[in-house]
């Protein structure tokens, strides 16, 4: 794996849990599975700051561990591309506000911040807080039961999900107590919405100790779920974007049918018929103006050269697949071609398009076809060879008799793999260096962003204390104008390099999707 | 089938020339030269058939003909050129050859005959004076005085081709240059129309994202509109020809290069019907721009020298301090 990747999510591992963790991570990260005496040797850490890291690394799901060669000492990994997931942490959140509300919102908060707890400290957790941020409301226990409810829902919906536990060693089978719990949990468990007792939830509200009958019992977020949704989106806007709103529609109604006969993550789903198509529609709306054109739109859909749907059969009014390799495919395909387009121009992207349709293509041809003079195009053809985004082949002829010097074909080609993965690489620089860059801004004014605190801080237990508002007015004025300027610039200024790395690892996340595909 | 390989052939005599005017074009055979009616036979047979001809096969084709009067009708024959020699195995094959008009040359000897017809053979696309040497097999300066001299005679002349700049093409005199050659409508004298074409490029974009927009509200459904927003190459041509852009006459195959290219580009997609013919359409990119190139490091012209280390770095980076700002 990449350098840069490992530098990368040293840096995040380092923003979220503190350099000690950082340290720990890196280890593992470098040298694979590792065990506990080993890591504490190579980081030069004490055994304690060691364990202590792992731990918190394994409650939020950044390292597992598992029975090394000799079975008797676990091995500790690390998950990289759980580490991303702490970069996501905003948009999982604002996913959920949009589908289920503020509760449930609060509730995977609460998740995202301890990692993993039973439901009913969360749900009280939560209660707490709402009522903290809605000044005024009177009393927590009215959430409850709104809560108790999101989070049912929440684990139907798979957003949620029961955490495996130690299986006790069955001596029976001869299986011997090795001392590395053996964490599993049954598949019929995993999504199973745990029932809870109202009244011992208030009263564990009010701080007085009840069983609230789900002792022993732990959830977590389910991330790949939430994955499948942000992929989902990717596709739904393309084909908005690509044809319109209505075709938008039916193939988000085709991916809910999808997920009632095929695993969300494979390749190709199981073929959909039409039929059930255009009920569901019907059911959703008798009245949708879609319903008239239905076979029209799935056609356009089809036809469309990105490739989504497939029509695999003629029964019920046609059955179709989704794609879902080839769709990521073609997005990845115009990812890469509008990334050429904003760095090299638009002339690029044509020869980069050009050598994908003809696959192998002589330079010749590239000006010929792509209407390029001959110089410019050379330029650009190399350049993008230069930077890895075509690669050039060389074919020898040789001429069966006398008929002059034996002739060499250089043919440029794409290998999407290869440039997806360069474009990853990319993605994680510019990403390690924007967090970089906040770092350093928020370093150099580090004394004005705490004084500015302070003085926040002071002024707001004075109005609890009911000052007069000159007397703040006076603490206010503490900053000197200049100072609350530049204070406002510095954070404009890491507010724009944190939506950056938001936007960063929306191109990420895609070629991570593409090339998982393709690894299946 | 073993190769064949070309054997030693006799020159042919100067004085077989007729004073058939130069360039004409090529006579299918010499009817100024006497030819017997075996002759016609053999020329025949041979004519008709692709591969080389054996002596035992003309001999079954004419079987009334003596091994002497074949000896002299193949003679004569390879005298006026329409008949060449090849070896096959040990066995000695025919072949039929057009005639070259080489032997028209009044006065020309023999290697500029032999330059002549290679430049002959080349056509309209011409030949390039690398691959002149190797086939003529003639020395570079020797070579370079024959076409000068041909060329003052007006009998070849050098076209300057447009896929090298420096590179010109020899053909006969009279040909008018093949558009491989001379680039077709988007070449003014070797050079290549760049702003011509992007403005081509532009003009049949815009047709299309029109006739795109004018079908948004389209109420017969989405293949009606579709198939309304699509538009022949035909349909372009004469939308670019009536704007008037264009001083030098396009044809629609022209107009078929330009709208490829925007297909190229990414703003139309190109379907193919029923009879063969090309409809386009324009279409929208399936995503936006990607996060990565709306931050600074995304388009970044020093990305791969900026470190940790060193004088490019994250921290002190004016792209970054110019974007911040
Ligand atoms: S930090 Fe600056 S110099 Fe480095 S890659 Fe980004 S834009 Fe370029």
């Amino acid at each position: 794996m990449s350098v840069l990747l490992g530098k990368v999510c040293s840096l995040i591992l380092e923003e979220h849990f503190g350099e000690i963790v950082s340290k720990v991570g890196t280890d593992l990260f470098q040298w694979g599975p590792k065990p506990l005496a080993l890591v504490a040797s190579s980081t030069k850490l004490s055994i304690d700051k060691v364990k202590q890291s792992l731990c918190v690394l394994l409650q939020y799901g950044l390292a597992t561990f598992a029975p090394g060669k000799s079975g008797r000492v676990a091995e500790y990994t690390i998950q990289t591309e759980k580490i991303f997931s702490l970069l996501r942490y905003p948009r999982y959140l604002y996913l959920i506000k949009s589908k289920f509300g503020v509760e449930a919102e609060t509730l995977v908060e609460e998740f995202l911040r301890v990692g993993f707890d039973s439901a009913s400290r969360l749900i009280v957790k939560a209660a707490t807080r709402l009522q903290e941020s809605q000044k005024g409301s009177d009393n927590a226990s009215a959430y409850l039961s709104t809560l108790r409810d999101k989070f049912v829902s929440l684990v139907n919906k798979q957003f949620l999900m029961r955490c495996p536990s130690p299986t006790p060693v069955d001596e029976e089978k001869g299986e011997k107590p090795t001392g590395i719990p053996n964490l599993t949990v049954s598949k019929t468990q995993l999504h199973l919405p745990p029932t809870l007792n109202m009244k011992a939830l208030t009263q564990l509200l009010e701080g007085e100790v009840a069983d609230a009958g789900d002792e022993g019992v732990y959830w977590r977020v389910n991330f790949d779920r939430f994955h499948q949704d942000f992929r989902d989106q990717i596709m739904v806007a393309a084909i908005a974007r690509r044809i319109d709103d209505n075709a938008s529609e039916i193939f988000q109604l085709l991916l809910q049918l999808m997920y009632i006969r095929t695993d969300p993550w494979v390749r190709v789903s199981n073929p959909i018929p039409y039929s059930e198509l255009r009920d569901t529609l019907r059911k959703k709306d008798p009245q949708s103006p879609i319903l008239p054109h239905l076979d029209q739109y799935l056609k356009i859909i089809e036809e469309d050269s990105s490739g989504f749907i497939t029509r695999v059969g003629d029964s019920g009014g046609g059955q179709f697949c989704i794609n879902m390799h080839k769709s990521f495919e073609a997005l990845t395909w115009t990812c890469i071609e509008n990334i050429i387009v904003e760095r090299f121009g638009s002339k690029a992207a044509r020869i980069f398009r050009l050598v994908k349709d003809r696959r192998f293509i002589e330079q010749e041809k590239i000006q010929q076809i792509a209407m390029i003079p001959a110089r410019e195009a050379k330029q650009l053809t190399y350049r993008l060879m230069h930077e890895n985004f075509l690669q050039l082949q060389e074919l020898r002829k040789t001429m069966a008799t006398n008929a002059g010097p034996n002739k060499t074909f250089f043919l440029f080609h794409i290998d999407l793999e290869e440039v997806a993965r360069m474009i990853l690489d990319l993605s994680y620089k510019a990403l390690y260096n924007a967090m970089n860059r906040r770092d350093f801004e928020t370093n150099e004014n580090r004394r004005l962003i705490e004084k500015k605190n302070r003085i926040h801080s002071i002024a707001l237990s004075l109005q609890a204390q009911g000052a007069p508002a000159e007397q703040l007015q006076e603490i206010e004025e503490m900053m000197a104008p200049p100072e609350v300027d530049l204070f406002n610039k510095v954070m404009r200024r890491v507010q724009k390099l944190s939506e950056a790395e938001l936007h960063l690892e929306e191109t990420i996340f895609l070629m991570q999707l593409f090339l998982s595909y393709n690894m299946q | 089938m073993a190769m064949a390989t070309r054997v030693k052939q006799e020159p042919v005599s100067p004085t077989s020339s007729s004073s058939r005017e130069l360039c004409s074009p090529p006579p299918a055979l010499n009817s100024s030269i006497t030819t017997s009616d075996y002759e016609q036979r053999i020329l025949l047979l041979l004519q008709g058939s692709t591969k080389p001809i054996s002596d035992k096969e003309i001999q079954n084709e004419i079987p009334n003909l003596s091994p002497q009067e074949r000896a002299e009708a193949i003679n004569s024959l390879l005298k006026q050129g329409s008949l060449e020699i090849f070896k096959q195995g040990d066995k000695l094959v025919y072949k039929y050859k057009e005639p070259s008009s080489s032997s028209n040359i009044k006065g020309a000897d023999n290697e500029e005959k032999i330059v002549y017809s290679i430049i002959e053979k080349a056509g309209n696309k011409g030949i390039w004076i690398r691959d002149l040497r190797y086939e003529s097999n003639l020395i570079v300066v020797t070579l370079q005085k024959i076409l000068k001299n041909l060329e003052n005679k007006k009998i070849i002349k050098a076209v300057k081709s447009v896929s090298a700049s420096k590179k010109k093409v020899y053909m006969l005199y009279s040909l008018e240059p093949d558009s491989s050659v001379t680039g077709g409508a988007w070449y003014n004298d070797q050079d290549f129309e760049s702003e011509f074409v992007d403005v081509l490029n532009q003009q049949c974009f815009r047709f299309l994202h029109q006739k795109k927009e004018a079908v948004k509200n389209c109420k017969d459904g989405p293949i009606a509109a579709q198939n309304m927003a699509s538009a022949s190459s035909k349909d372009v041509w004469k939308y670019i020809s009536e704007l008037g852009i264009s001083k030098v006459q396009l044809s629609v195959q022209d107009m078929e290069t330009i709208l490829n290219t925007l297909v190229y580009d990414g703003k139309a997609e190109r379907t193919v019907l029923a009879d063969g013919n090309h409809m386009y359409r324009a279409i929208e990119s399936l995503l936006p721009p990607p996060g990565i190139v709306r931050t600074p490091c995304g388009v970044c012209p020093v990305f791969n020298q900026c470190s940790d280390i060193g004088s490019i770095n994250p921290k002190k980076c004016v792209y970054m301090t110019e974007w911040l700002e």
